[in-house]
Parts: structure tokens; sequence; C-alpha cells
């Protein structure tokens, strides 16, 4: 009794689940039975031709799966309305009252389809917008390292801010064009500005080269450092090398170019502060005693000249031809020292 | 700012509005029609996109293309009247404020004159 109401629960289950369910006889394929889903997707599987057609394409591939595995695996599209369906198919073979069976079960899959088509769409969405940013933050992060050094952004990019620092040993130079502001009277703007472009392009490139840090221009003034934010220990010839190879690049440039170019540099050396300065339009800059001390110097010195305090003769005079030329009261700093700082160059060009 | 579509929990929120919205696309007789042969997967998807576009979401629908796409449909005003109700519903089914379904539809109200064929 109990047994026949559990048959009765089973089939009344079987009729009513989501799932598509049929069993047919393994020799002749005739349906013994098919619930309400499978009704539903495919009609009455003795006359449909969804059926029918489904049976045909498979069976060959059904038989040989049957032959490895006893089961089978596809998946069948119908139209039984506008909507096409995605069916999962899953035929297994069984026994029932010693007559092999093949029982059909279908699920339909075509919800999950369009998710899986959604998210495969989606991600890529996402992918091309990451790469988008990722592009997006290599260019910023291309533009802040020409407004900072790079150790000074890494700070800034960790912290989102800089803390000033005080260097106490640095060396800094200061270069200013002569006649520049006539210069740009009598010339184009277009002109000026390819002029100042390319000579500061090769100043970066030489200062690069000796591991001096462009701070800014300033119109036609160029600031440079050595020691901060890295400290380096041979700031003072680091910047003496420039000086010297940027006065040699203009000579070189005014042989052959129809602008001529002269330029003074002072140098300065000592205690320097760096740091981002403003809040909405940051920029990294220096300040302190040796900026002070270059500016003035550069002011100083005559065209084509490099002027120093004597505190750095030590440190250049194994490297350089260095001359002391008295001592001169400058603006702000009080009776200095100076020397005349020239390259070693003169042996170098056999005279 | 904060968008229609963030609101309402980004993609995963509007994708759930449109599958709603064919169900009864699909069964609707005066514009189930044009259903009949479409893959509707894909056809879900860019519509994901297109109501996500209309809700302020992050993707760009193309005007020229959304044309270009319907232009040998033959859409009349009243196709397109019944598809706006049905978005509508959907959007209330899943419980969208009546402001935002409203923006949504204005949004989707410019965009007539791109689906629906002139003068018909």
């Amino acid at each position: 009794m109990a047994s026949l109401a559990l048959t009765t629960i089973n089939e009344q289950l079987l009729k009513s689940i989501g799932v598509g369910i049929a069993i047919l006889r393994f020799k002749d394929a005739k349906f013994v039975f098919h619930n309400a889903a499978f009704t539903e997707w495919f009609g009455d599987p003795t006359t449909s031709d969804t059926v029918k057609e489904a049976m045909e394409t498979l069976r060959d591939q059904a038989l040989d799966s049957f032959r490895e595995t006893g089961r089978f695996q596809g998946e069948i599209q119908i139209k039984p309305r506008r909507r096409t369906l995605v069916i999962s198919l899953n035929l297994y073979l069984t026994e029932m009252e010693s007559e092999k069976m093949i029982v059909a079960e279908c699920q339909n899959i075509t919800r999950m389809r369009e998710l899986e088509q959604m998210i495969d769409s989606y991600s890529n969405m996402v992918e091309r917008n990451t790469r988008q940013l990722e592009r997006e933050k290599e260019r910023v992060e291309k533009l802040l390292l020409n407004l900072m050094p790079r150790t000074v952004y890494e700070e800034y990019k960790t912290f989102g801010v800089v803390t000033p620092q005080l260097y106490r040993e640095v060396s800094v130079l200061m270069l200013d064009f002569v006649g520049f502001t006539d210069f740009t009277e009598k010339n184009d703007p277009t002109v000026t500005l390819g002029e100042l472009n390319d000579i500061f392009t090769a100043f970066d490139r030489i200062s690069e080269q000796f591991g001096v840090e462009r701070i800014k221009t300033i119109g036609d003034a160029y600031l440079a450092v050595s020691g901060m934010p890295e400290a380096a220990p041979d700031h003072a010839t680091a910047v003496a090398n420039c000086a010297v190879r940027f006065l040699r690049y203009l000579e070189r440039r005014n042989q052959s170019h129809r602008f001529q170019w002269e330029a003074r540099i002072g140098l300065g050396s000592g205690a320097a502060v760096g740091s981002v300065v403003g809040v909405q339009k940051y920029v990294y800059d220096v300040f302190g005693p040796a900026v002070n001390m270059a500016a003035r110097l550069q002011v100083f010195a005559h065209p084509m000249k490099i002027v120093a305090p004597i505190d750095m003769k030590f440190d250049l005079i194994d490297g350089f031809q260095v001359d002391e030329i008295g001592s001169y009261d400058i603006k702000g700093l009080g009776s200095l020292e100076l020397i005349n700082v020239e390259g070693n160059l003169s042996l170098a060009r056999g005279g | 700012m904060s968008s229609t579509f963030q609101k309402y929990g980004g993609f995963s929120a509007v994708s759930r509005v449109v599958m709603t919205f064919y169900e009864m696309v699909l069964d609707n007789d005066l514009v189930g029609h044009h259903f009949d042969n479409v893959d509707m997967p894909r056809l879900m998807d860019h519509q994901t996109k297109f109501v996500s576009a209309l809700m302020g979401g992050p993707s760009a629908m193309n005007d020229e293309r959304l044309a270009f796409v319907h232009r040998d449909l033959a859409i009349t005003r009243e196709e397109f009247d019944e598809i706006v109700l049905l978005l509508t519903d959907a959007m209330s089914q899943h419980g969208m404020e009546q402001a935002d379904i409203h923006n949504v539809k204005k949004s989707f109200e410019e965009k007539r004159a791109l689906i629906q064929k002139a003068a018909v």
C-alpha cells in the first residue's frame, strides 16, 4: 500500500516538475512516458516533428556515446513560439522490467545562455574601460613626472601629500639668456618658443646624463639641482659638468644656427627645501640659500661664463679650470669670494 | 551626481528589467512579430546597454547606429507607443519610482525619431 502511494507521488512529481522527462524503449525508440514540461516544449512526442528531427540528428552521436559511457549529453534549439529556447538534453540508459530504456531529461537553459552572453559582454566592457583608465593614468603620471621628480611623485601617490624636506647639501644651477627680452620683442612668439624648446630639450638631456634634476624654467631661466630629492655626494661637480656643457652646446649651436644665444650661469651650494607647492595647481619647487645664491651669481656672471662661490672650489678643482675672481658684494648675500668655472676642455681641443 | 542607473544597482538591476520587458514583448501581439527571427541573447545585451544609457549609466548609445538597426523594420507609432508601455510596466514591476520611470520614458521618447518609421 505504502509503495503504491510512493509510486503515485513519484509519478505526480515527474509530471509536474519543470524538468522535461521522457522515457523511450531502446529497441524501437517508442515513447512510453513524457511529462507536461516535455510536451510544453516539444509537443506530443509521437506526432512532434521537432522530436522526430532531433532524434534523426542525434541518433548516431547518441548511440556512439551510449556504447562508450552509457549516457549522452547534448543541446537542442527549439522555437515553440517566437522565442528560441535552448534545451540541454541528458540521455541515459536504464532497465525497466528487464527492458532496456532511455531516459531523456531536458532542461531549459535559455536564460542561463542569455545571462552568460550578458556577462561576457559586460566583462568586455569593463575590461575596455579598465584599459582606458589605465592609459589615462599613465598619461597623468607622465604629466606629473614633468612637474616633480619621481621619488617625490611616489610619495605624493602613496600619501596624497608631499612633506617639505630640507636638503643640507645640494648644488644649484641657474641659467639665463642674454638679451632674451629683446629677442622676444623682435621675433614671432612661435620662433621664440621653438628656440627655447630646442635648447631646453638639449639641456634636459645633458642634465639627465649627470643625474641633475631640472626643477623648472621661468621664461628663459633654467633652474636645475643636484643632491635632491636623492642625495648625491658629487652634487657640485654634477651641476658644474652641466653648466660647462650647456655653454659648450650653445657655442656649437651658434655656429650653425640663425639665432645666436649667450647665457649666464650662476652656481650655488648649500641647503635648499624641496616641496610640492600649491593645492590645486601643484608644482614641485625648491627654495633656500643655495637657490638664492645661484640666482644672484647668475645675474653677476658675464655672458657665457659660469660663476660660483668659493666654497665650491674644493669640489671642482680637480675636474674644472677654476679661477678666483675676488670678493664682491652680492645683493642679499653680502661680500662673497667668487670663482669662475670653465671646463678642462682646452686640452681636448688641442689649444 | 548619482544616476538612476546607480540608484537601482547598475547592470544587474537593468538586466532584470530588460528580461521582464522581453518576456512581455514576445507575448505581445502588436509588437511581438518584430522579434520573430532575432538573436535574443544579443538583443537583450544591447537593450540592457541601451536602457542603462537612458538611466545615465556608463554605456554609450550611438544614435546613428540606433537608426541604422531599425531602418528596415517599419516600426509604427502605435508599436513604439506599445513598447514604451511595456518598458514602463517592466520598470514598475521591478519597483522603480514613478519619477525615475518618467525620466527614462522621456529619454526614450527623444529617440523616437530614430526608431519609428517617419510618416507611417
